[in-house]
C-alpha cells in the first residue's frame, strides 16, 4: 500500500501547473483519505485502479491543455493572417519539396520489391555472367538458398491468339530460369509459377504473365491461364499470373512476360546459338538468395573466389593478372539495385538535401516566431504575473509553431502530390520503357506528419524559450521597450541571420548551377533541319524471321528506301541518334601500342551504327573514313579485328594528341582498329562523353536490340516521305511491324522534356527560395531593429544624425551578410563537387554552371541587396521616430 | 436561461450526473460527494479521486456547478475542504436529465411488461 501511495503522490505532482494550483491539494487529500479504505475493500486490484485512474487523468489534463493551446494558437493565427499565410507557405514549400525527394528518390532505392518474400535476402552480381557460372554458384548450398539466371528488357512481339489479323504488340519481359520465382519468393495469383520440376528443355513453350498484362491486355479474363499467345510468332501457353504489383526484378524497367530460358530460340532470339550452354557467353544476370545468417560481405568474398577460379579454368578468357575484385554484389531486393557503398552515399546525400531544404524553411519559421514572441512579451509578462507557469507559456508558443508546421504539412503534401502527378507523366525515350513509382503512399503521409511535428517542435522551442527568458518586470512596466542582453557576437539572432544567408545562397547557387549548366549544354545543334529526318524501327526476328532472312532484309533495305522519291539518305543504327545511354552502355577499352602492350584504359559509351550514318547526320569525318557496307559483313565473334570510329573525346583519351587512325584497342572479347574520328555529338540530355562507334554486324541483324533496328531517313525539306517508306516496307513484307515512328525533332523534344522539367523544378525552387529569403530576412532584421528603437532614440537625442544611425545598423547587417555569403559560397562549391562525384550526369552541367560569372557574382549580389534592403527599411523607420517619443517609452 | 441552454448538456455523462445528483441536496465537498455516490449506489459506483476532480473542474468550466463560499454549521464543517454547489444552469440541466431518465424508465416498464406477459 505504501508503494501505491507513493506512486499516487508522484502522479498527483505531475498534473499540469494550473490544475495543480487549484485541485492539487484536494486530489492529494482525497487520495490520502481513501487509500486505506480502498486497500481494505478491494485489495491490490483497487490500488491498481486508483493508480490507473490518476495516471490516465494526468494524461487527459495535458491533452486538454494542449487542445486549448491549439485553439488559442488557431485564434492567434486567424488574427494575423499575413503571418499565418507566410508561415504556412514557407513550411509547406519546405515539406512539399522534402516529401518529393523522399518519395521519388529515397523510397525508390529503399522500397522492397513488391510481392517478393525473399526481398531482404536478395543480392545480385553487378556484371552478367554465363549460365555455366550460375550453375557453379548454385552448388554453394551453404551460402545460398537459390541462384536464378535471368535477362531483362527483352522485347516480344505479342499476337493475341483470338484475333488472328491483329497487329502484334511490342511487350517487354524477361527470360528467366525455372527457379526464378522460388528464388525471389513470389507466389502465383492464378495458375502456377515456373519450376525446375515442371519446365524442362524441349517442353512445349510456356509463359508466365504479370498481373498488369492480365488486366490491361487480357481484360482480367478468368480463363487466361491455359490460353495460348503468339510470342515473336511462336505459340506459348500461359501457365500462371504473378501477384499484383509484381513487375519482375529490376522493376525500374517493368516486365510483363516471363519466358523460361528453356524456350526455343525461335521464340526469343536472345536464346540463339545455344547461349545457355556457351561457357563464355556472359549474357545472364544472377539473382541470389542468401542463406539465413550469411552476410553480403562473406557471400561477395566467396563468389569472388569461385569466379576467379572459373575464369582461370576458362581457356577462351583472356589472362587477367589483376587482383581487384571480380564480383561486386548489389542488394537486389529493391526497385533500383545499388552497390552497398554507393547506397550509403546516396542515402546520405538525400538526407542532406532534405535537411537543407527543411532547415531553410524552419529557419524562416523560427525567425518569424522570434519576432512575434518579442512583440508579445508584455502579454507573456502579464500572464506570468497572474500565475501561468513559464513551461505553460513555452508550450503555448510552441503550439503556434506546431500548428503552423502541421498546416504547412498539409500544404506540403498537396504540393508533393501535385509534383508527383506531373512527374509521373514524364517518359524518357529509353529503349526499354522505364517506370518510377511516383505515387505517394501512406508512408509519405506519415513522413510529412512526423516532419511537421518534429520541425515544429524543434524550431519553435528556441524562440519560445527566448521570449519568456529573463526578468519580465520591465516588460510589464514599460510597454514593449525591453531591457535585453547587449550585442552578442554569437547570439541566436545573428546565428539565424548568418545561417539563413548561407543556406539560401547555397540553394540559389546549386539550383543556378544546374539550371544554367543544363540549359547551356543541352542545346543539341544538328547540322540540318531535324524535321527532315524520320526515325522508325523494325525488328524482323521478332516478326518470325530466321536470322539469315533478317540479315538479307537489312542488306537490301537501305537501297530499297533510297528509291523512294525525295529521300536523300538512309542509314541504319542499333539506337536512335543522340540516344541517352546509361552506365550499362559503356565498355572498358585498352589502347595498345604497336608491340601489343597496353597503354591506357578508359571506359567509353558504345554505339552501334551502320554504313553512311555520319553522312546522314551531315557530320564530316575529322580524320579517316566512316563505315561502309563491307564493314557490316564482319563477324563479331572475336576472331577478327573490328573497324571502329571514335569521337574526339575518346580519341584524345586513348591517343592524346597523336594520330588515332590505325590505332588498336581491345576489350576482353574483341580487338578493334580505329578507322575514323568524328566531332563529339551531344546526346539527348546534352552530355558529351567518350564514344566508340562500332559497325553493325550480323550479330546485330540476328538479334536487334530492345528498341529494334532504327532506320534513319533524311528527306528534302517540306516533303512527307512517310507514306512512301511504309509502302516500300509493306512491299518487301506486309507482315513487318513498324514501330517508334517519329521525326528526329520529335525524338529530341522527348529527350529534352525530362531536363526541361528538371530546369523548371530547380528554377522554381530557386525562385521560391528567394521569396522565402526576402520574407525571412525582413523578419529577422526588423525584429533586430525593433529591439534597438530605444537605443536609436537615445543616440539621436544625444545628437546622432540619421545617416549615422542608418550606418550603424547597416554595418552590422553587412558583417553578418558577408559571413553568410562566404560560408554559402564554400558550401555551394562543396555540394557541387559532391554531386558531380556522385553522378556523371551532372558533371558537365556543374562544369559549365560553376564557371559562369553571372551566377557567381549575381547570386550573392542579389541576396546581399535583398538582405541590406531588409536592414535598411526598418532602420529608416526607426531613425524617423521622434527621439523624445522613443525615450519617453522608458 | 432558455431550455436550449439546458438541453445542450443532455444526455449528461454518467460521472457528471452522479456528482450533480449528490449536490442536489446542498453544498458538498469532494470527499462527501464520493461517499454519497458510494452509499447511494450501494458501492456499485465509485468516483476515483482524480476522475472526481477532473469532472469537477470541467463542471465548473461548463458553469454547471460552482465553488461555494457558504460553510455548513461549524460542528459539521471540514475546514480543509472546498465546498461545491449547483448553479442555476446546473439545476436546470439536472432537472432536464432527470426528466429524460424518467421518461426512459416509463418506456422500459411498458416494454418489460410486454416481455414478461
Amino acid at each position: 500500500m505504501n508503494f501505491a501511495w507513493m506512486l499516487y503522490r508522484r502522479l498527483a505532482e505531475a498534473f499540469p501547473h494550473e490544475f495543480k494550483l487549484v485541485y492539487g491539494r484536494d486530489v492529494m487529500q482525497l487520495g490520502e483519505d481513501v487509500v486505506e479504505d480502498i486497500a481494505k475493500r478491494h485489495g491490490a486490484v483497487g490500488l491498481i485502479r486508483l493508480i490507473a485512474d490518476i495516471a490516465i487523468r494526468v494524461l487527459l489534463e495535458y491533452l486538454s491543455e494542449m487542445r486549448r493551446d491549439m485553439r488559442y494558437a488557431w485564434r492567434g493565427l486567424i488574427k494575423s493572417p499575413g503571418f499565418a499565410l507566410v508561415g504556412v507557405i514557407s513550411m509547406g514549400l519546405g515539406m512539399g519539396l522534402t516529401t518529393v525527394v523522399y518519395n521519388s528518390k529515397w523510397q525508390v532505392i529503399s522500397r522492397d520489391l513488391p510481392a517478393a518474400a525473399n526481398a531482404r535476402r536478395l543480392v545480385m552480381p553487378e556484371k552478367p555472367v554465363s549460365y555455366y557460372y550460375i550453375e557453379q554458384y548454385r552448388d554453394q548450398k551453404g551460402l545460398f538458398t537459390g541462384v536464378a539466371a535471368f535477362q531483362t528488357g527483352i522485347p516480344f512481339n505479342v499476337t493475341f491468339h483470338a484475333d488472328g489479323n491483329a497487329r502484334p504488340e511490342r511487350v517487354f519481359g524477361q527470360l528467366v530460369s525455372a527457379d526464378y520465382f522460388s528464388v525471389l519468393g513470389v507466389q502465383p495469383q492464378r495458375g502456377r509459377m515456373l519450376s525446375p520440376g515442371l519446365d524442362k528443355p524441349g517442353d512445349a513453350p510456356v509463359v508466365v504473365i504479370s498481373d498488369r498484362f492480365w488486366r490491361n491486355r487480357l481484360n482480367s479474363s478468368s480463363d487466361a491461364v491455359g490460353q495460348t499467345l503468339r510470342l515473336n510468332g511462336q505459340p506459348a501457353t500461359i501457365v500462371g499470373i504473378t501477384p499484383k504489383n509484381f513487375n519482375g526484378a529490376l522493376s525500374l524497367n517493368p516486365s510483363e512476360l516471363f519466358v523460361p530460358i528453356t524456350a526455343p530460340a525461335a521464340l526469343a532470339p536472345e536464346l540463339g546459338n545455344d547461349v545457355v550452354h556457351q561457357r563464355n557467353a556472359k549474357e545472364f544476370l544472377a539473382m541470389i538468395c542468401l542463406a539465413p545468417g550469411v552476410t553480403t560481405d562473406s557471400a561477395e568474398a566467396a563468389l569472388d573466389a569461385i569466379t576467379r577460379h572459373l575464369d582461370e579454368r576458362d581457356p577462351s578468357a583472356p589472362v587477367r593478372a589483376d587482383q581487384s575484385r571480380r564480383v561486386t554484389l548489389l542488394s537486389a531486393g529493391s526497385m533500383v539495385p545499388l552497390p552497398r557503398e554507393l547506397k550509403r552515399v546516396v542515402v546520405g546525400f538525400y538526407v542532406a538535401l532534405m535537411g537543407l531544404i527543411m532547415i531553410i524553411a524552419c529557419m524562416n519559421l523560427a525567425n518569424m516566431l522570434l519576432a512575434r514572441g518579442a512583440n508579445r512579451r508584455r502579454e507573456w509578462a502579464i500572464r506570468l504575473a497572474v500565475g501561468a507557469s513559464r513551461f505553460r507559456l513555452v508550450r503555448q508558443m510552441m503550439s503556434e509553431g506546431i500548428l503552423l508546421s502541421l498546416l504547412g504539412g498539409i500544404a506540403g503534401f498537396a504540393l508533393a502530390y501535385f509534383i508527383s502527378m506531373l512527374a509521373a507523366q514524364f517518359m524518357l525515350p529509353t529503349a526499354v520503357p522505364m517506370e518510377s513509382d511516383y505515387t505517394l503512399d501512406w508512408s509519405a503521409a506519415v513522413f510529412v506528419f512526423a516532419l511537421a511535428v518534429v520541425s515544429g517542435i524543434a524550431f519553435s522551442l528556441a524562440p519560445a524559450l527566448r521570449a519568456t527568458k529573463g526578468d519580465m518586470t520591465p516588460a510589464l512596466k514599460e510597454g514593449s521597450a525591453l531591457r535585453l542582453p547587449g550585442y552578442l557576437r554569437f547570439g541566436l539572432r545573428n546565428l539565424l541571420m548568418v545561417s539563413q544567408v548561407t543556406g539560401l545562397l547555397m540553394l540559389l547557387l546549386i539550383t543556378g548551377f544546374l539550371v544554367m549548366g543544363i540549359s547551356q549544354v543541352s542545346s543539341i545543334q544538328t547540322k540540318f533541319d531535324p524535321h527532315t529526318m524520320y526515325l522508325l524501327s523494325i525488328d524482323p526476328v521478332r516478326d518470325g524471321y530466321v536470322p539469315e532472312k533478317a540479315e538479307a532484309l537489312f542488306e537490301k533495305l537501305p537501297e530499297q528506301l533510297k528509291a523512294v522519291g525525295a529521300v536523300r539518305s538512309v542509314a541504319l543504327a542499333a539506337q536512335a541518334p543522340f540516344a541517352i545511354k546509361d552506365e550499362d552502355g559503356t565498355i572498358q577499352l585498352t589502347a595498345e601500342d604497336s608491340r601489343g602492350a597496353s597503354r591506357v584504359q578508359i571506359s567509353a559509351v558504345e554505339e552501334t551504327v551502320g554504313a553512311g550514318y555520319f553522312a546522314a547526320l551531315s557530320e564530316p569525318m575529322l580524320a579517316g573514313r566512316e563505315f561502309v557496307e563491307p564493314d557490316q559483313r564482319t563477324s563479331a565473334d572475336g576472331s577478327k579485328t573490328l573497324p571502329v570510329v571514335l569521337n574526339e573525346s575518346a580519341s584524345r583519351g586513348f591517343f592524346g594528341n597523336g594520330v588515332a587512325i590505325g590505332g588498336r584497342l581491345r576489350d576482353d572479347q574483341q580487338s578493334y582498329q580505329v578507322v575514323g574520328v568524328v566531332h563529339d555529338l551531344r546526346n539527348g540530355i546534352g552530355i558529351s562523353q567518350s564514344v566508340i562507334y562500332l559497325p553493325l554486324t550480323q550479330r546485330n541483324f540476328m538479334r536487334p536490340p530492345a528498341d529494334g533496328m532504327t532506320i534513319m531517313v533524311r528527306s528534302d525539306a517540306g516533303t512527307d516521305v512517310l507514306s512512301g517508306i511504309r509502302r516500300e516496307i509493306a512491299f518487301l513484307d506486309p507482315n513487318l511491324t513498324i514501330f517508334n515512328m517519329r521525326t528526329l525533332s520529335e525524338h529530341l523534344e522527348l529527350s529534352r522534356s525530362a531536363e526541361r522539367f528538371a530546369v523548371n523544378t530547380y528554377g522554381g525552387i530557386g525562385v521560391f527560395g528567394l521569396v522565402l529569403a526576402a520574407i525571412g530576412l525582413a523578419g529577422v532584421t526588423s525584429y533586430a531593429v525593433a529591439q534597438r528603437r530605444k537605443e536609436i532614440g537615445v543616440r539621436m537625442a544625444l545628437g546622432a544624425r540619421k545617416g549615422q544611425v542608418l550606418g550603424l545598423v547597416l554595418r552590422e547587417g553587412a558583417a553578418l551578410v558577408s559571413a553568410g555569403t562566404v560560408l554559402g559560397l564554400l558550401g555551394a562549391f562543396g555540394a557541387a563537387k559532391l554531386l558531380s562525384a556522385m553522378t556523371n550526369i551532372l558533371v558537365d552541367a556543374f562544369k559549365v554552371g560553376t564557371a559562369d560569372p553571372r551566377l557567381l557574382v549575381g547570386a550573392p549580389l542579389l541576396l546581399a541587396t535583398l538582405a541590406m534592403l531588409a536592414c535598411y527599411l526598418p532602420a529608416r523607420r526607426a531613425a524617423q521616430i521622434d527621439p523624445l517619443t522613443a525615450i519617453r517609452e522608458e | 436561461m432558455t431550455d436550449t441552454d439546458c438541453q445542450r448538456f443532455i444526455p449528461l455523462k454518467t460521472h457528471w450526473f452522479h456528482i450533480m445528483l449528490s449536490l442536489a441536496g446542498g453544498e458538498q465537498h469532494g470527499y462527501g460527494i464520493m461517499q454519497e455516490v458510494l452509499n447511494r449506489t450501494t458501492g456499485k459506483v465509485r468516483l476515483w479521486p482524480a476522475t472526481l476532480y477532473g469532472s469537477i473542474k470541467r463542471l465548473i468550466e461548463a458553469e454547471l456547478i460552482e465553488e461555494s463560499d457558504e460553510r455548513p454549521a461549524p460542528e459539521l464543517d471540514d475546514a480543509r475542504r472546498r465546498y461545491y454547489r449547483l448553479t442555476k444552469l446546473g439545476r436546470c440541466v439536472l432537472d432536464a436529465e432527470c426528466e429524460r431518465l424518467q421518461e426512459l424508465v416509463r418506456t422500459i416498464r411498458v416494454k418489460q411488461a410486454m416481455v414478461t406477459e
